[in-house]
Parts: structure tokens; C-alpha cells; sequence
């Protein structure tokens, strides 16, 4: 069995590493300092079970595990944290395993031995946990593989359809989530300029009424232009007054 | 110990014994409000026997006259018991008082009766009417000194309730540390014992060394203990963070290392700026501790970096840095301040102390 070891702290992840050396059926396929580091070496290495600390700096890791939930075959994950009390109601309400700091061989093992998938409900549930926090990165699909997007590199949100195109820095890229869900999240930095656009408040550099008397918002950097319907003009002029 | 924190405080006010719930008989402001009481009693006492022969006012005149003598004899009388007072239990205490009143009364009873018939006024009472007074004076003065008194015994109690109450939340505020702190130091050392085991043990040390000024009930160590403190609390964390975290320390040569200060004062400051300022920074970032001095001030100053908001921790209730104002508060008495400042990328707590004399 392979076991991916995400911690942000590298003593705890040595920790880890000589637990799981003594006990023989299982082999530490990488070790990673954060959450967006675990993404990318779960998709690499396709571990079988990840050790996850819950507090790491950039990307934690209870959103590595939502971003992980969404793999072809997600890994067991079993959360190992220090004291963090909501969280560890949540697991026990939901049965995903977690393990506390230090953690004690016997029950590393039987953790390790009980590790099941964790499925999308408790994953949900473990999202609810996290609070009003939103998270700060997009995952997406891109050929079978998981493309995690930093959310202040994203200029927009598209909808169209059954898919919603998120325009970034590098590229653009193709999620499968609503974009009412996507508004409600990010409402601190994101503003609904049109039925089907979300447009990152960074990214504002003016409006602009178009040859066809409607008005279009101008994008930084690219210079891009994306319609505002009748309804948003206020709240994006006002938006723009307050910059 | 310094003159100043609030143990030396208590210790200097030595009449605030356990026994001592009566107030200070000898003070202008006790005298007035006992002459105050004694009137409305007098009032009481003189429409509960109307109609008096001898109409309202007179009842009165001669009813205050007789209760304020009662009142300032007892007053002067406590007054100089004081000292003895002082050293009895409060029960022991609250019988004397009584005991006082009521003596007082029977003097002043038997001196009424005494000008009384010098005036010509009681001389043709009999003597079961002179008994009869004397009972009645005993009897009120009796009930109303137990209910004074019980007055101030509660009182008194709920005094000590709220202090002890501010003294108890003050030591839980110190003890109080970040669980996290502790179970990350826990986990580190555990990986320490098989890799570095004589890193393991410098840091045990630390910790034990942190534990037990946390624990201590020394309201003050001296400026080279605080400093002792911080160095190990950074050490214990440096073995955590690694090389995310990078402290500069500019401590000035000439510091008076004896100089004595609240204890934990900037151990907690540290610890805020590294919570809050490298934890959440995937890289790491540089802390700068600044000691420095002029003529009559010492600045201590703590910088850290601040992460992007999205990232950074949930802002604290701000429990230590209200515990290490309230902490100055009492030892300064407002000579000591604490100002923050926040820019974009940095966080800033400044702590200036009065040099005092040390």
C-alpha cells in the first residue's frame, strides 16, 4: 500500500515516515509541505492512503481532501491534526479516520488498517466544517488529470450550459459546478456582472457602453470584454466608484 | 518583588486582613454616613410613637439627640478598638462591634436617664419605666447594629468575590497556552528522539523551562529572564518550522538585564507573530525582535510578516495581547504603553516600559 505523508512541519513528517517504516506492508510513496503540494503528488504518485495534517499555510488540508475526493480513484484519506476540536466532531460524526499529535504507532496501524474511501457525503459534511472559509483553489478535470487553479489567478467565471469556463492566468479550463454556488462562495472577491459571468474583483478596469448601447466591463490585463446586463450595471458602477 | 504589581499592592495594604470587613470608623466619609443612618433612625423611631405627647418635633429633637450620641460614641469607640479589631476573625470581629454597640447604648441609656432626672423631666417615673427604656434602647440598638453589621459582612464578601474573581481570570489568562503550541512540541520531539535525540533533549529542557514560567505564580521576572524565555520559546519552534522561520534579534548592549518586569510579557509576542505571521506563509518570513533604550524609556518592538488575507489565521480574540495591557496596567499604572501597527505586509507590536530606577 502506498501512503502519501502531508504535513507542513518537517519533523512531523520524518514522524510519519519512521511509523510507517516499521510497520511492513506499507511504503511512503512522497511526503508534502501543503495542500497544493498534495494534490499534485497524489495525482503523481497515486497513493492508496494519505496521512493529511488539517493546518497547513496556503491551500489546508481538509481542502486537499475535497480536491482529492475528486480523483478517478481517490485515496483513503485519514487526517492527523494537533488539537482542532470542530474538526474532530466532524470526523466523528462521519467516520473518516484521523489520528492525533504525536501520533502512536498501534493506532496509526489500525488506522491505517480501517482506512476506507471516504465518500462524497462525508466529504460534504467536512466541507460544511470548514465554515464560511472559502477555498483558494479551482480543481478541474483536464485529460483524467486534476488542475488545481489558485482563485486570485482567476479574471472570470463563464456559464454556459452545463459547463462554466474559468478564465485564468494561464489558460482557461472547464468545471462542472453552478455558478450560483460559485457566487455564494466567493462573494468576497467575486462580482455577478450578467446571468452567466462571475468577474474577479482584481481583474475590474472600467465599463464601457459598446457600439450597440449595452455596457461592457474592460478586464485588466488582457483587456478582454465581457457584457454587463441591465440589472448589474448599479452594483458594478457602485462596485467601481468604491475602487 | 517590585513596588507595583499587584501582589506587592495587597501585600503593602495590611488592613485588608480576612477578618477585616468593618470600614475604617476613623474616616470623615464612615462618620458622615453613620450620622446619616443615625438620623433616618432617629426619624423612624420618632413617628413609630406618635402621637407622642409632647408632639412630633419634640419626639424628634429628643430622639435624634439621644440616637447620635449613641452612634458617635459607638463610632469613636470603634474607631480607637481598630487595631485590635483588625487581628480577629471576622465572627470574633462581628461580636466585638456588637458587644461595643451595645455597651455603648446602656452608657448612653444610663446618661439620659441620669440628665433626665437632674432636669426634673423622669423623676416621677417609677422604676420599672426606667428598665423599660433601658430594654427598649438595647433591644432596637441590638437589631439594628446585627442588621449593619451583616450589611457590611455581605458586603464585604462580595468585594473579595469580584477580586479574587479579576485575580483568578488574570492567572487563567497566563497559564492559558495555545494547545497547538504544546501538542506540536509533543510530536516534534517524538521525531526528534529517534533522528537528533540531544536536539530532543535541548528541547524538553525548553519546553520545561516555558512550562514552568507559565506556571509560576511570579507576577515579575527580571528584563534577562524574559529574554531567556523568548530565546527558548524560539528555539522549541525553530526545530518545528525549520527554515520557514528566520528570527533577527537586535537587542541593545547596554539593556539593564536586572531591570524588573511583568513576567511573559514578550513570549507571548513572539508567539502571536509566529502564529500569525509565519505559520500561514507557505515560505516562511523573518521575525525581528528589537530591545532598545534611551534615558528614560525601554521599547521593545516585535515585526512580523503578514500573510495575504485570504490565508492569514482567524484574528484571535486578542486574549494576550489584552492580558499583557491589563498586566502593564496594573505594574505602570498607565507609565507603560502597548501600541500595534499594521501595514499590508507587516505587523508591528510596540511595548514602551518606564526605566524607572532599576
Amino acid at each position: 500500500m502506498k501512503v502519501l505523508v502531508v504535513d507542513d512541519e518537517a519533523p512531523a513528517r520524518e514522524r510519519l515516515a519512521a511509523l510507517l517504516e516499521t510497520l511492513n506492508q506499507y511504503t511512503v510513496c512522497g511526503s508534502a509541505a501543503n495542500g497544493v503540494q498534495a494534490v499534485r503528488l497524489a495525482e503523481e504518485t497515486q497513493p492508496d492512503i494519505v496521512l493529511m495534517d488539517i493546518r497547513m499555510p496556503g491551500m489546508d488540508g481538509l481542502e486537499a481532501a475535497r480536491h482529492l475526493s475528486q480523483m478517478d480513484t481517490p485515496p483513503a484519506i485519514i487526517f492527523v491534526t494537533a488539537f482542532e476540536e470542530h474538526a474532530i466532531e466532524a470526523f466523528e460524526t462521519h467516520a473518516v479516520g484521523y489520528l492525533l499529535k504525536p501520533v502512536r504507532g498501534e493506532r496509526l496501524q489500525s488506522a491505517l488498517e480501517a482506512a476506507s474511501r471516504p465518500n462524497r457525503a462525508q466529504m460534504g459534511a467536512l466541507g460544511g466544517t470548514m465554515g464560511e472559509t472559502s477555498r483558494s483553489h479551482i480543481c478541474a478535470r483536464v485529460r483524467g488529470n486534476l488542475e488545481l487553479i489558485p482563485v486570485d489567478q482567476i479574471h472570470y467565471f463563464q456559464a454556459d450550459q452545463k459547463y462554466v469556463t474559468v478564465r485564468h492566468e494561464g489558460g482557461e479550463v472547464l468545471i462542472e459546478e453552478p455558478l450560483k454556488a460559485l457566487e455564494e462562495e466567493f462573494v468576497d472577491s467575486f462580482l455577478r456582472i450578467h446571468r452567466n459571468a462571475l468577474v474577479s474583483k482584481h481583474s475590474f478596469s472600467g465599463m464601457e457602453k459598446n457600439a450597440q448601447g449595452c455596457f461592457e466591463v474592460v478586464l485588466k490585463g488582457s483587456g478582454e470584454r465581457l457584457e454587463v446586463s441591465r440589472r448589474h450595471v448599479a452594483e458594478v458602477r457602485r462596485f467601481l466608484k468604491s475602487l | 518583588m517590585t513596588k507595583g504589581t499587584p501582589r506587592g499592592q495587597a501585600a503593602n495594604n495590611h488592613y485588608d486582613g480576612p477578618g477585616v470587613f468593618l470600614p475604617n470608623f476613623c474616616a470623615s466619609h464612615t462618620l458622615f454616613l453613620v450620622v446619616l443612618i443615625a438620623q433616618l433612625l432617629a426619624f423612624i423611631l420618632a413617628l413609630a410613637r406618635m402621637p407622642a405627647p409632647e408632639g412630633f418635633w419634640v419626639a424628634l429633637a429628643f430622639t435624634s439627640l439621644f440616637v447620635q450620641w449613641v452612634a458617635l460614641g459607638t463610632v469613636m469607640v470603634l474607631c480607637l478598638a481598630r487595631r485590635a479589631l483588625a487581628t480577629l476573625p471576622p465572627l470574633r470581629a462581628a461580636g466585638a462591634a456588637w458587644l461595643i454597640v451595645l455597651l455603648v447604648t446602656v452608657l448612653f441609656s444610663l446618661l439620659a436617664l441620669w440628665v433626665g432626672a437632674g432636669l426634673g423631666l423622669t423623676t416621677s417615673l417609677p422604676m420599672s419605666e426606667h428598665l423599660s427604656f433601658l430594654g427598649r434602647t438595647l433591644s432596637i440598638s441590638a437589631i439594628v447594629s446585627a442588621v449593619a453589621l451583616r450589611y457590611l459582612y455581605v458586603q464585604h464578601q462580595w468585594k473579595q468575590n469580584v477580586e479574587a474573581e479579576a485575580r483568578s481570570r488574570i492567572q487563567a489568562l497566563q497559564a492559558r497556552i495555545r494547545p497547538h503550541f504544546l501538542f506540536n512540541s509533543m510530536n516534534t520531539i517524538a521525531s526528534l528522539t529517534r533522528s537528533r535525540p540531544e536536539a530532543a533533549e535541548m528541547a524538553v529542557e525548553d519546553l520545561a523551562d516555558l512550562f514552568r514560567a507559565t506556571l509560576s505564580d511570579r507576577d515579575t521576572l527580571t528584563l534577562g529572564e524574559e529574554l531567556e524565555l523568548a530565546r527558548r520559546y524560539v528555539r522549541i519552534e525553530a526545530l518545528r518550522l525549520g527554515e520557514r522561520l528566520q528570527v533577527k534579534w537586535q537587542v541593545d548592549e547596554a539593556l539593564p538585564m536586572d531591570y524588573p518586569m511583568p513576567g511573559l510579557v514578550l513570549q507571548p509576542l513572539v508567539e502571536n507573530a509566529i502564529y500569525h505571521g509565519i505559520e500561514p506563509l507557505t515560505e516562511g518570513g523573518v521575525i525581528t525582535i528589537g530591545l532598545s533604550l534611551d534615558d528614560t524609556r525601554l521599547m521593545i518592538k516585535v515585526t512580523n510578516p503578514l500573510a495575504p488575507p485570504r490565508d492569514r489565521r482567524r484574528p484571535g480574540n486578542r486574549i494576550a495581547q489584552d492580558n499583557i495591557r491589563q498586566r502593564l496596567e496594573l505594574a505602570y499604572r498607565g507609565e507603560a504603553s502597548m501600541d500595534t501597527s499594521e501595514q499590508t505586509d507587516q505587523y508591528q507590536v510596540t511595548l514602551v516600559l518606564p526605566r524607572r530606577n532599576a
